[in-house]
């Protein structure tokens, strides 16, 4: 699998739970390995470009989350 | 002018770029040391090469201007080379004996102070407080300052039965190894926060607002699309302030420190113990706490009188007993004195051995 | 002409002998109008007797989600030079060996694009630099980081590894604390800077049991430096140090917890094989006593602040470890703890946390570590234990 399509399908989860759960990078790297069936390296990898390019941002709130940047 | 380019994952630069020449030449290969004074040590390496130490206190809260002049006095002396210690205090590092005099000349006459080595009161770690910290419940800069000057004796010249390690947490998220000092300084708010229901509403998320509490004390109250705070469960810890800043921890009449002691990090004679609680609390007196230092003082005094040579407070507190100890220092004992947190059953007395 | 408050309960504070941590916001404040409100909204604390800031989970540099800890204040109106006013952690040196050279560009930088204030150091352990706004951020990262510096561990991450002086300046170091720091710090640069653990972590390392980085009470992971051999006496020093007015029986020989010392009035004894390693020796005859045979740790883990199940001191998971370039074995050790705890670990559940809850026993098996008595004060007090099938076949 290309990794953009990888990056879509972690912005796409993280979009649809933000306001009820904030999601960790662990918790990304988890779900997307299983429901894709890749390895943990491989998501890590289309995580790390979506924050270096800006459309996620690394948040804390006693924790560290990843979330949508706010407008 | 165009920013440099950043690089990322770098990490810090290698120490050894910024090891004096002695160092990098008997890196590993020291032999022994002496404590000259308060403030002076030399090392001597297997070589026969020499290096002093001066150490300096710092209120680890420092301007540019400060470090500066820290960095022309290490130009002038020490080759350039200067460390920081653990406890916020600054070494210069002279390889050279000859500069060992004006360097001490210079600093004496800038007013630094030194000492801290040997068995003396050394700086004291602390955290941010009303500085820079959101949930400080006193500000620990104060505090440390106003019991360095008392005890500046004892950092410069005068020797106590071993080191006393003193710190300063500025709320209960301790940021600092308090809990394992000689006698520490905590602060702590003392009663369940306030919630301005119609802010939490527009500025908080409410899940992450009730999985920040740490003892699950904050539950939904629906009909204000709200939380509220269960006030048996909760323990003042000021989390959820930091998730939801609606919810108010800090409180001017009720906040203020505890004092702890008997703690200790180092193996030696005995092992590391936790500081046990001796005073539960005393009111915030900014701007000098002149009730703190008093009970410090009491209670250092008690120490210095009753210790042999080279036992920590909590040994000489171990050797006469907790009991002793509060009947010598004259401090109330309280309900909060005794534990009902998880390691209560470890702590109540179970032997009829005890003193009057 | 930067802003100017009235101070008159903080200047209480520039009295006595210690070094003024007032002076130097004065010293800043009169360059730098965030400085200037950081003093003046501090009196303000004094008077009110509580602070005014909030904390601030949305700031960082571009890609990492570490090494920047928002902050703003609650009462912008009055000092907007301070209502954002960040904190920066660069990543300290091993140690904390600077050269003069290097302060002064970190003043340089600091004075241009922040406050003018810092902590040498913050109690993690890295050169805070106290007191930014959000712009100021990405400028700051690029010098530092094009001059061969890069931001510090916060938030769910690792945080930034420190040590004890160890050898570059002192005799009892069994390990090279400095090394093993650089070493662990460089290779896990991403677990430092993109936080996906449950919490924190901690790594510290200190060379001998004395502790001077406080590794047993505030670090994940202690390592410790300890040996396996004798301790050389040197007989001539010990008649020196009694000569010098030292009561080697009270002092030294009364005072060692394992009572394996004996001393005749001219001869220290030290029976080898009951010494627990505690330093108190060592430490007190430097001259006379010196640890000899392998160096090598004991690494511990766990301690933790009293949230939420109560303080801890970290406890021996691997009593001896050889630890030589390019530490390996330590390296994997951690990989392995990171592995346990990202399968099992809750948000905000530390890693001792998480091996009290689920017990020792799943934790050394994951690890594939042994049980040895030097990982317990004493057995267990109940006879109410499990046993797995394996057990049972044994
Ligand atoms: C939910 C709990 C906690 C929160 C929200 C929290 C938050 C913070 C924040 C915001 C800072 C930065 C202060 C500043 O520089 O402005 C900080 C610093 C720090 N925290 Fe925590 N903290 C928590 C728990 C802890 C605990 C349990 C420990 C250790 C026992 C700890 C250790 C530290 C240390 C060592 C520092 C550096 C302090 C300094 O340099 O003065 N924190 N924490
Ligand atoms: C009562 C006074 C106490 C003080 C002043 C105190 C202070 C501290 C300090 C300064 C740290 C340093 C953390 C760091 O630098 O990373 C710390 C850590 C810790 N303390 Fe305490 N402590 C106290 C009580 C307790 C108690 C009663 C417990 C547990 C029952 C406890 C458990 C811990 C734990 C587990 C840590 C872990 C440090 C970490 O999370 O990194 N402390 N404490
Ligand atoms: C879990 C395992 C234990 C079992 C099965 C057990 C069982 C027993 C039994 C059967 C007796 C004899 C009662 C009698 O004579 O009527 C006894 C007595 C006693 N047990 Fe335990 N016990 C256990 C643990 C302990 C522990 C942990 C302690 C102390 C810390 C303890 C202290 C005593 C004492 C003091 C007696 C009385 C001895 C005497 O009368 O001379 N036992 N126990
Ligand atoms: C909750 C658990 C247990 C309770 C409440 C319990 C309670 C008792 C009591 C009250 C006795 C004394 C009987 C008497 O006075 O005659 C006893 C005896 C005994 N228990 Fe337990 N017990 C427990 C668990 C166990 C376990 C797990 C073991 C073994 C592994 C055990 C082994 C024994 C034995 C061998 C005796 C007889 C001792 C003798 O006759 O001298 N018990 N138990
Ligand atoms: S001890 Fe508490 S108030 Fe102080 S810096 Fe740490 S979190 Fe902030
Ligand atoms: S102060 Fe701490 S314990 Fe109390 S409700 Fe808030 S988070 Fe929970
Ligand atoms: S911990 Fe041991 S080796 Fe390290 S500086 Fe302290 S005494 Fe020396
Ligand atoms: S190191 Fe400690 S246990 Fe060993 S002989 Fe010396 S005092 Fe005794």
């Amino acid at each position: 699998m290309e990794k953009a399509e990888v990056a879509q399908k972690i912005y796409e989860l993280v979009e649809k739970s933000t306001g009820k759960k904030k999601l960790k990078s662990s918790d990304i790297q988890k779900t997307i390995s299983a429901d894709l069936n890749i390895t943990r390296d491989d998501v890590k990898a289309a995580l790390k470009d979506l924050v270096d390019e800006g459309k996620l941002i690394y948040t804390y709130f006693g924790g560290s989350f990843v979330e949508i940047p706010p407008k | 002018m165009a920013a440099p380019q950043r690089r990322t994952d770098i990490g810090p630069p290698h120490f050894k770029e910024f090891l004096p020449p002695v160092i990098q030449k008997n890196y590993g290969d020291w032999k022994h040391h002496e404590v000259l004074s308060g403030g002076v040590m030399v090392h001597t390496a297997n070589s026969g090469d020499k290096l002093w130490s001066v150490r300096v206190a710092s209120p680890r809260l420092l301007s540019t201007d400060t470090i500066r002049d820290y960095a022309a006095m290490a130009e002038k002396y020490c080759g350039g080379y200067i460390r920081f210690t653990t406890r916020n205090n600054v070494e210069f590092l002279v390889s050279d004996e000859k500069n060992l005099e004006p360097l001490q000349k210079e600093l004496n006459s800038k007013k630094y102070m030194m000492g801290g080595i040997g068995p003396r009161i050394s700086n004291i770690v602390h955290t941010q407080g009303w500085i820079h910290c959101h949930s400080a419940a006193s500000d620990a800069s104060g505090i440390v300052k106003v019991l360095m000057d008392e005890f500046a004796d004892y950092f410069t010249t005068k020797e106590t039965p071993n080191k006393v390690r003193l710190a300063v947490a500025c709320c209960v998220n301790m940021c600092g190894a308090v809990h394992c000092s000689d006698i520490a300084v905590v602060a702590i708010h003392r009663k369940v926060p306030t919630i301005d229901h119609d802010k939490v509403k527009n500025m908080c998320e409410i899940p992450s607002t009730i999985a920040a509490c740490p003892t699950g004390a904050i539950s939904p109250e629906p009909s204000k699309k709200s939380v509220k705070i269960n006030a048996d469960k909760c323990m003042y810890c000021g989390n959820c302030f930091t998730v939801c800043p609606p919810i108010e921890i800090h409180d001017p009449e009720y906040d203020g420190v505890a004092i702890v002691v008997g703690g200790k990090v180092g193996n030696l004679r005995s092992n590391p113990k936790f500081s046990k609680l001796a005073i539960p609390f005393i009111k915030n007196n900014p701007p000098r706490w002149p009730e703190v230092t008093a009970a410090v003082k009491k209670i250092l005094d008690a120490y210095i009188a009753g210790a042999e040579k080279h036992e920590r407070v909590g040994e000489w507190i171990e050797r006469i007993g907790w009991e002793k100890f509060f009947k010598i220092t004259g401090l109330p004992f309280t309900f909060q004195h005794i534990d009902d947190f998880v390691v209560a059953r470890e702590t109540f007395r179970t032997a009829a051995t005890f003193k009057w | 002409m930067p802003k100017k408050y009235e101070t008159p309960l903080l200047d209480e504070l520039e009295k006595g002998p210690f070094p003024s941590f007032v002076t130097e916001i004065k010293k800043a404040a009169a360059r730098s109008d965030m400085a200037a409100d950081e003093l003046g909204q501090l009196e303000k604390s004094y008077r009110d007797k509580r602070g005014y800031w909030k904390h601030g989970g949305i700031v960082g540099v571009r890609g990492y989600g570490s090494g920047v800890i928002g902050r703003y204040s609650s009462l912008a109106d009055q000092f907007p030079d301070v209502a954002n006013f960040h904190t920066v952690r660069i990543n300290c040196t091993s140690g904390f060996f600077y050269t003069s050279k290097f302060l002064k560009e970190m003043c340089d930088i600091w004075d241009k694009y922040g406050s003018g204030l810092t902590n040498l150091h913050g109690s993690t352990g890295d050169l805070v630099l106290l007191g930014t706004n959000t712009e100021n951020l990405e400028p700051i990262f690029a010098e530092f980081s094009s001059r061969g510096w890069d931001l510090g561990g916060s938030g769910s991450a690792l945080r930034t590894p420190s040590c004890c002086v160890g050898p570059a300046r002192c005799e009892w170091s069994n390990i090279d604390t400095l090394g093993i720091t650089y070493s662990v710090t460089q290779e896990f640069q991403d677990e430092m800077h993109r936080p996906a653990f449950p919490y924190k972590f901690k790594i510290k390392t200190a060379g001998c049991a004395v502790d001077c980085i406080a590794s047993i009470a505030r670090a994940d992971l202690s390592i410790i430096g300890t040996w396996k051999g004798k301790i050389a006496v040197d007989q001539g020093e010990v008649a020196n140090y009694a000569k010098k007015g030292m009561k080697i029986q009270e002092e030294i020989v009364n005072k060692c917890p394992s009572k394996c010392m004996s001393y005749d009035g001219k001869e220290l004894k030290i029976d080898d094989d009951n010494c627990v390693r505690c330093m108190h020796c060592i430490a007190k005859m430097t001259k006379a006593l010196k640890p000899t045979g392998e160096k090598g740790a004991t690494i511990l883990m766990g301690s933790k602040a009293p949230f939420v199940i109560g303080a801890t001191l970290s406890w021996v998971i691997v009593p001896f470890m050889k630890l030589e370039e390019p530490y390996d074995e330590l390296k994997d050790l951690i990989r392995k703890m990171w592995e346990f705890w990202d399968e099992h670990g809750k948000n905000r559940e530390r890693i001792g946390e998480l091996v009290i809850r689920k017990g020792m026993r799943e934790f050394l098996e994951f690890i594939g570590i042994d049980p040895v008595p030097q990982q317990v004060k004493e057995p267990r007090r109940d006879p109410f234990f499990f046993w797995t099938e394996a057990d049972l076949q044994k």
